[in-house]
């Protein structure tokens, strides 16, 4: 038998070629059902823990999808604006507490996320390193911000412009890292936090600048008299803020309405649930409540289609490469007729034929098995963020 | 001077939490599990740590709550609370505390520079915002070690009508209430003499108010707006300091008002300096303290020092 084994190994060391082909084949069909199956079941968990554990979204009207990805995930699709009196309105229901949420911006490639602290309590998120914000401008970050852009606490971190090309735009803001948390194994460990007036800030709806009634230069104020001081867009506004020019920052219009992206409304019971979004159907016309966990199954549903689907032509596509090895084989055997002839005058039996030939294929098959296990495994090391790519961001 | 352009939405929580009606078997056990981690019902017999904006709030959580909570006035005894400005690490202990007491109608200006749990805030004047006063303009100045700051926006001692400082106290009482629902009937017991008592200055001051017939009185600082509307008192402010001689310019501004505003008394929210009190008598001007105790007291309490500002508001009706 290990004779057997010896030869059938020399001769698939000899034809290499043909080896490391049907291996290739064997390994890519016998891969891709496995590897689907644990993309989607990775996606599935991502998917489904957050969204078990955010009772009810409000959001703008419009594509349910994109809020709940925004929400939960901080993924690119942004969904309309709604304002600060539907957090109020959540409150004044009585009914439910709510978090608001605004994740329009970015530093660097990572999402910020406006919020209050309550978030963190809400997510049973802790601190490893510092504290929580406390005062404008000051920012937590998830771990894997902190380890990809090598920052520790007291470090800083710039806002990136929405649009490169809008020279006119409001300035990045320099923001102070007071906290990194504890590994959290979510979309959390990739992001920033900050106070929602941080994220106002930002936008440009707040803003600081040198004190108007000691400008120096004459070319900075346009029009001035006891009551009112009208400058020029050239005056020096703040960028960063610090406990020098904290006092200075302030805020321009009706903050009631300054815009989230979403509220997370956590509801005290499930009556309070179900009143809560009977009033959003009934009342609200540019508002939409929604159930993350159901938004999310819907997708799962459409995805698990997409993988029926998906499993039926990699079937087909499984019997068609079967066939092929099989072909392969056969033609294999044809032009080895001479060389089986030769085993045979030498005074092997058939049997001994029939082992030669279970032993290559039984190596080819070892071979095949190794190489999917081994692209399974290193799949799986990497299936968070490869779901996180494909499926979330 | 329209410079400061400050903005503050004070908000509130009053989510009604009713135990009994919970049904913690249900499906939406995580959610109620949120709510309450959230939103917890502390135990009664840990004192409740609360932070209050300023000393009129406070004495009122401590009026009620009486030994069932630990009521913190986080700034120092000497600045305005209305315009301090809190360090980080102050804001870490706000952050901490199981309940925050607001003044509300813009009154905390530090409000919107830090970042606070939004559960954990209780607006004691939510109930009557439409009653706000609105300010059209201020001047920007400073006074101690509060930092500059102007009263343009939203006239905020609102407990200065007692009819409204008595709402803000039912608010703290059912704050209370809903965090700790089993010791309400000790708050009962609590809330009812001070209620009793704010209600009887309301009163006495109305009735001052009506003797005081439309008598035209000066304010050294615009603090009195609410004073003023409920007691239909005839009061214009200035913007003066109680610790500091006022300037030329201050005193040329005083006499243009005093011109169309013919005033024989101007109140002060603390006692005036010898120098001030003599040059205004040389106008004719007599002056008293009618204190509208923002901050800690350094004898007394609310109650008795406004019993104090009634008494000497009395002598100008008599």
């Amino acid at each position: 038998m290990i004779d057997s084994f010896y030869l059938a190994w020399r001769y698939i060391v000899f034809n290499r070629v043909k080896t490391i082909t049907l291996v290739l084949c064997i390994s890519l069909i016998s891969f891709l059902p496995f590897s689907l199956k644990i993309l989607l079941k990775e996606s599935e968990h991502q998917l489904m823990s957050r969204a078990i554990t955010t009772p009810l979204l409000v959001g703008a009207k419009g594509n349910s999808l994109d809020l709940v990805m925004n929400s939960l995930y901080f993924s690119k699709e942004k969904p309309d604006f709604i304002s600060m009196k539907a957090v109020e309105k959540v409150m004044d229901s009585y009914l439910a507490l709510p978090i608001p949420l605004y994740t329009r911006f970015h530093a660097r490639k990572y999402p910020i996320v406006g919020t209050t602290v309550d978030y963190f309590e809400f997510r049973q998120h802790n601190i490893a390193d510092g504290r929580s914000f406390a005062m404008l401008g000051e920012a937590v970050i998830g771990v894997g911000v902190a380890t990809q852009l090598n920052l520790k606490v007291g470090d800083s971190l710039l806002s990136s412009p929405e649009n490169l090309f809008d020279l006119a735009g409001v300035y990045p803001l320099k923001m102070t890292v007071t906290g990194i948390l504890k590994k959290t194994n979510s979309v959390d460990d990739k992001a920033v936090f900050v106070d929602l007036k941080t994220t106002w800030v930002i936008q440009g709806l707040g803003h600081g600048h040198q004190d108007v009634k000691t400008i120096q230069d004459k070319s900075d104020v346009l029009s001035r008299s006891d009551k009112l001081v009208t400058t020029s867009t050239k005056i020096k506004q703040y960028t960063e803020i610090n406990l020098d020019n904290l006092d200075s920052f302030h805020f321009h219009g009706d903050p009631s309405i300054y815009p989230l992206t979403a509220i997370i409304a956590i509801p005290q019971d499930d009556k309070s649930a179900t009143i809560l979004r009977g009033r959003y159907l009934s009342e609200q016309k540019n508002k939409q409540i929604v159930r993350p966990k159901r938004v999310i199954e819907d997708l799962l549903g459409n995805i698990f289609q997409i993988k029926e689907f998906i499993d039926a032509v990699v079937f087909i596509v499984a019997i068609a490469m079967v066939l092929a090895i099989f072909l392969v084989f056969s033609l294999s055997f044809r032009l080895r007729q001479k060389e089986i002839n030769t085993i045979l005058h030498l005074g092997c039996s058939r049997g001994t034929v029939v082992q030669l030939i279970v032993a290559e294929i039984f190596i080819i098959a070892i071979f095949s098995g190794l190489l999917c296990f081994s692209s399974l495994l290193v799949l799986q090391n990497f299936q968070g963020e490869i779901v996180h790519k494909l499926f979330i961001s | 001077m329209s410079i400061n352009f400050l903005f503050h939405k004070d908000t509130v929580i009053n989510i009604t939490m009713n135990r009994s009606n919970t049904n913690f078997v249900s499906k939406i056990i995580l959610f109620s599990g949120l709510f309450l981690a959230l939103n917890p019902v502390v135990a009664e017999d840990k004192p409740l740590n609360i932070y209050a904006v300023n000393y009129p709030v406070k004495f009122f959580a401590e009026s009620i709550a009486g030994d069932h909570a630990s009521v913190t006035l986080p700034m120092p005894a000497d600045i305005d609370p209305a315009f301090w400005e809190p360090k980080a690490e102050d804001v870490a202990g706000l952050q901490k505390a199981d309940m925050i007491l607001l003044n509300g109608a813009n009154y905390a200006k530090w409000l919107p520079k830090v970042s606070l749990p939004l559960f954990k805030l209780v607006n004691t004047s939510s109930e009557f915002r439409d009653a706000y006063i609105s300010l059209n303009e201020g001047v920007t100045h400073n006074h101690g070690t509060g930092g500059k700051h102007s009263h343009t926006g939203t006239a905020f001692t609102t407990w200065l009508d007692f009819s409204l400082a008595e709402k803000q106290a039912k608010s703290v009482f059912k704050a209370l209430s809903r965090k700790q629902p089993k010791l309400n009937a000790g708050f009962v017991q609590n809330f009812i003499p001070l209620q009793k008592a704010l209600l009887e200055l309301d009163v006495q001051l109305t009735e001052i108010g009506n003797a005081l017939n439309g008598q035209a009185l000066l304010g050294s600082h615009p603090v009195y707006q609410y004073l003023r509307n409920r007691y239909k008192l005839n009061l214009e402010s200035v913007h003066w300091e109680p610790e500091e001689a006022p300037t030329e310019e201050q005193w040329n501004t005083l006499k243009a008002l005093v011109a169309k505003h013919p005033a024989k008394w101007m109140l002060w929210e603390g006692v005036p300096v010898a120098e001030t009190v003599t040059k205004l008598e040389e106008l004719g001007i007599k002056s008293i303290v009618f204190s509208p105790v923002s901050n800690l007291p350094e004898t007394g309490d609310f109650l008795s020092i406004m019993n104090e500002n009634i008494a000497r508001l009395k002598t100008i009706s008599n």
